[in-house]
């Protein structure tokens, strides 16, 4: 019967005139922020942040999760679209949403994945209600070890995410991993591929890798084959949009898989929606029956990360809310304007503020719905948007993206960055080198270079400790297996060609 | 590139040359050199707000984060010193160079102090994983078994404050480096780590919820605001004479008399009620320091973590 009360106290702070407006104005902020390419949450929050302090905290906070979850929402549609990701954490999502809408079927992908970040944030918001001290409790257990098992597990199920030979994956993986390792290392403070350059010593940024290898690399390929006529206008009615009864079976499970894999990743401390996104493909991918299909306008391929995304942005409050850590430098700031008006974030904050921790809980509920009400109009004028001329929608994008690039740390150096990696991105088209396994080693690199080495430092640097503890040891072997299985299937697969081969010959 | 750099200062120092009398003429930038939502981050905002008031100039905050708070500072020491580009740091501003040998500018020459805005003592708290309530029980304790300190990074006051206190204390333990004060309050609240030392600001939310316990305060004498916690040199563990602070710093080369109207102003500025409340929430009490004293308080501090750095080998290869 609590619960009922809460959630009843909930809706009634949610629901109050100026609450909803705020939540309003949030979502749809964080819509077009995430629709622009470049521009991110972070910024967009740090620079409302100054209202926040004439505002009544409530509301202020649910402004600032409004932008922050409704990001995740705009951010699939220039993936899908111009396969440029407005965020980092819907890189993935491009890799099956622009064949899609090079198919014509960009209005079903940005229906469909607007379902599917529906289902996602509530999934997500149904974890968060119901268990939230639970999951804090479990998250703190989880050490440096575990961590880098999961990794792990993660870098080894995804390095064959794309298509292209194993091979030229694989390489582009240990690329990314080596671009991760630039900048100043975390255990021993050494410069690492600095070059004596200071702008370097922090590591390349992730919007930078992401918006040049995607975006300004799609943009450098696209200027050489102008085809702006080729949208069918047909594919913007109604009609062309809704789904399939295909579409709907295949999209149930990456659905429920999506949002179990993205609910999990944002409720732990230091992973968050972008490595949510490439797990749950990775994932589905690798549950797939034709894995075949993905890269080729997969629907399973959008819904999966769409949906984990944004659970994970909605599980993300777990660990900000119910312990007072913040997962990433947004969540940091959504507390601090919190803590700006005296309210200290904690185990505490369900008991001694429950109409600020249901409220903004059911906030969550209600920007979820405006979101949707808001988008699914929005998509015909989005699909509308491939037929503007090129020579108006890419200099404008590529000024976007690199606003958005300098505005990350107010350093012009990123946006050299940027260009940089969008002659990198053009040239890995031209030798057809997958970008994402690049963007995914790049991602998870970092996370597991330190937790490897802070688990050692931890285990005071026997590596047997490591696989003492359960669940590394549990995670660990089914890597193991994992791998094997890999190559053994590769081998087998390998095999039945050539015989196929000789059976032709003979 | 080089000729273009100086001919563009060259440009900026001239038109930037303003008197104590007419600063500030336009707009103040407030750099923080570090990510938003830390709590230098919200100090920093409180006090562009009461500048604000003040000055009647817009000052905007600017996150320059990146290697320890070196980013920005070095952005700050390439500014022009009229006053209109300050920056906002923690004792990572004494600290950071000590580990980071290759900077592209003086941390002496090339930044001047100005006022201190906040000061607390380094406070010691301890996670799941250990048994002692009060610092005479962790000394016992840490010389039995040797303990994880977490570091909020590499060169960050947290990081020096543990080496610090390691070698006063003779103790036998390991750092383990997180990234940032966050992550290291968690690995506390797991028990994967041990020890964390650092300002109130980073550790009191945490003190207070119950999620890690304050067993020390680094010094000579025990903090009034935590009056029950033991103090180390209470416990026999000498020469520990810091405090964290965060200070207001400007580019090298500054007028003393601007100076010295910035250092009033912002003296006056922490003062105020709304910023007073700012401080009280972060167990930390208003600085208040000539811009001598503070200057002579940064120079002490580089001489003795550049004199730990060394003797500790913790300088980065």
């Amino acid at each position: 019967m609590d619960m009922f009360a809460n959630l009843a106290l909930g809706l009634e702070t949610a629901l109050s005139p100026t609450n909803l407006l705020y939540c309003f104005v949030g979502v749809t902020l964080g819509t077009i922020i995430g629709v622009i390419p470049g521009i991110g949450t972070l910024a967009a929050i740090s620079m409302l942040f100054p209202i926040t302090f004439h505002l009544d905290p409530i509301a202020a906070i649910i402004m600032l999760a409004g932008i922050w979850y409704g990001t995740t929402y705009g951010g699939s549609t220039a993936a899908i679209l111009l396969n440029i990701p407005g965020a980092p954490a819907n890189a993935v999502t491009a890799l099956d949403g622009y064949p899609m809408a090079r198919q014509g079927r960009g209005g079903l992908a940005l229906l469909m994945t607007t379902v599917a970040s529906f289902i996602g944030g509530s999934f997500g918001i149904i974890i968060l209600t119901l268990f939230s001290p639970v999951i804090a409790g479990y998250a703190l257990q989880v050490s440096s070890a575990e961590y880098f098992a999961l990794m792990l597990l993660g870098l080894v199920a995804a390095s064959t995410i794309s298509d292209s030979s194993a091979l030229k994956g694989l390489a582009m993986v240990v690329l990314g991993l080596l671009l991760s390792t630039v900048g100043m290392d975390a255990q021993s403070g050494a410069a690492r591929f600095t070059f004596g350059n200071l702008a370097l010593l922090d590591g390349l940024s992730i919007v930078a890798l992401a918006m040049g290898i995607f975006g300004v690399a799609e943009i450098i390929a696209s200027v050489r084959k102008i085809n702006v006529g080729d949208i069918d206008r047909k594919t913007i009615s109604w009609s062309a949009m809704l789904p399939s009864r295909d579409d709907v079976r295949r999209s149930w499970m990456p659905l429920v898989r999506g949002s179990s894999v993205g609910s999990f990743f944002g409720a732990l401390p230091g992973t968050g929606p972008s490595v949510a996104a490439f797990m749950a493909y990775a994932l589905e991918k690798r549950s797939a029956k034709e894995p075949e299909r993905f890269g080729n306008g997969a629907i399973e391929g959008i819904m999966a990360p769409e949906s984990a995304n944004n659970a994970a942005d909605q599980t993300a409050f777990i660990p900000t809310l119910s312990l007072g850590i913040p997962g990433s430098a947004t969540m940091a700031l959504m507390l601090g304007a919190l803590m700006i008006h005296g309210i200290n974030p904690g185990p505490n904050l369900i008991i001694e503020q429950p109409a600020l921790f249901w409220g903004l809980i059911m906030s969550f509920w209600i920007g979820n719905v405006l979101l949707v009400i808001m988008n699914l109009p929005l998509i015909g004028l989005w699909v509308r948007l491939l037929t503007v001329p090129y020579h108006l929608m890419y200099p404008s994008i590529l000024m976007f993206i690199c606003i958005g690039a300098y505005s990350v740390r107010y350093n012009a150096f990123d946006v050299f960055v940027v260009l940089g990696f969008g002659l990198l991105g053009y040239l890995m088209r031209v030798f057809a080198l997958p970008a994402a396994p690049l963007l995914l080693g790049f991602v998870l690199g970092p996370l597991l270079e330190q937790h490897f080495r802070r688990a050692m430092v931890l285990a005071r640097g026997d590596f047997t400790a490591m696989l003492e503890r359960p669940v590394t040891a549990t995670v660990l072997s089914l890597t193991g297996l994992l791998l094997v299985w890999s190559v053994w299937s590769g081998w087998r697969k390998y095999r039945a060609r050539v015989r196929a081969q000789q059976a032709i010959e003979a | 590139m080089k000729i273009l750099a100086a001919t563009a200062l060259a440009v900026l120092a001239m038109t930037g040359t303003v008197s104590a009398q007419d600063f500030p003429s336009r707009g103040v930038t407030l750099i923080i050199p570090y990510s938003p939502g830390g709590s230098t981050d919200l100090l920093g905002r409180q006090l562009a707000n009461e500048l604000q008031a003040k000055w009647g100039q817009p000052v905007v905050v600017e996150n320059r984060p990146g290697a320890g708070s070196m980013i920005g500072t070095a952005h700050l020491a390439q500014s022009a010193p009229d006053g209109h580009t300050l920056l906002l740091n923690t004792a990572a501003h004494s600290t950071a160079p000590a580990v980071q040998l290759n900077l592209p500018f003086d941390a002496e020459a090339d930044l001047t102090p100005i006022t201190m805005v906040a000061t607390s003592p380094y406070v010691m708290v301890a996670g799941a994983g250990v048994e002692a309530e009060k610092f005479s029980d962790f000394l016992a304790e840490a010389k039995n078994r040797p303990m994880f300190f977490a570091t909020a990074g590499v060169g960050s006051s947290s990081h020096f404050a543990a080496e610090l206190l390691m070698q006063q204390g003779d103790l036998p333990a390991d750092v383990v480096h997180y990234a940032g004060g966050g992550e290291a309050n968690v690995a506390l609240m797991g028990g994967h780590a041990d020890i964390y030392i650092s300002t109130t600001a980073s550790v009191m939310p945490y003190v207070n919820n119950g999620q890690v316990k304050a067993v020390g305060i680094l010094g000579g004498e025990r903090y009034d605001l935590l009056p029950d916690v033991e103090s180390s040199a209470e416990n026999g563990i000498e020469g520990i004479e810091i405090d964290g602070w965060v200070g207001l710093i400007g580019p090298g080369g500054m007028d003393p008399e601007l100076v010295a109207r910035i250092n009033a102003d912002v003296n006056e500025a922490i003062q105020s009620e709304s910023f007073q409340a700012v401080l009280e929430a972060n167990f930390v009490r208003a600085g208040d320091t000539t811009p001598e004293q503070f200057q002579e308080l940064v120079t002490r501090e580089m001489a003795l973590w550049r004199q730990l750095a060394q003797e500790r080998n913790i300088v980065a290869q």
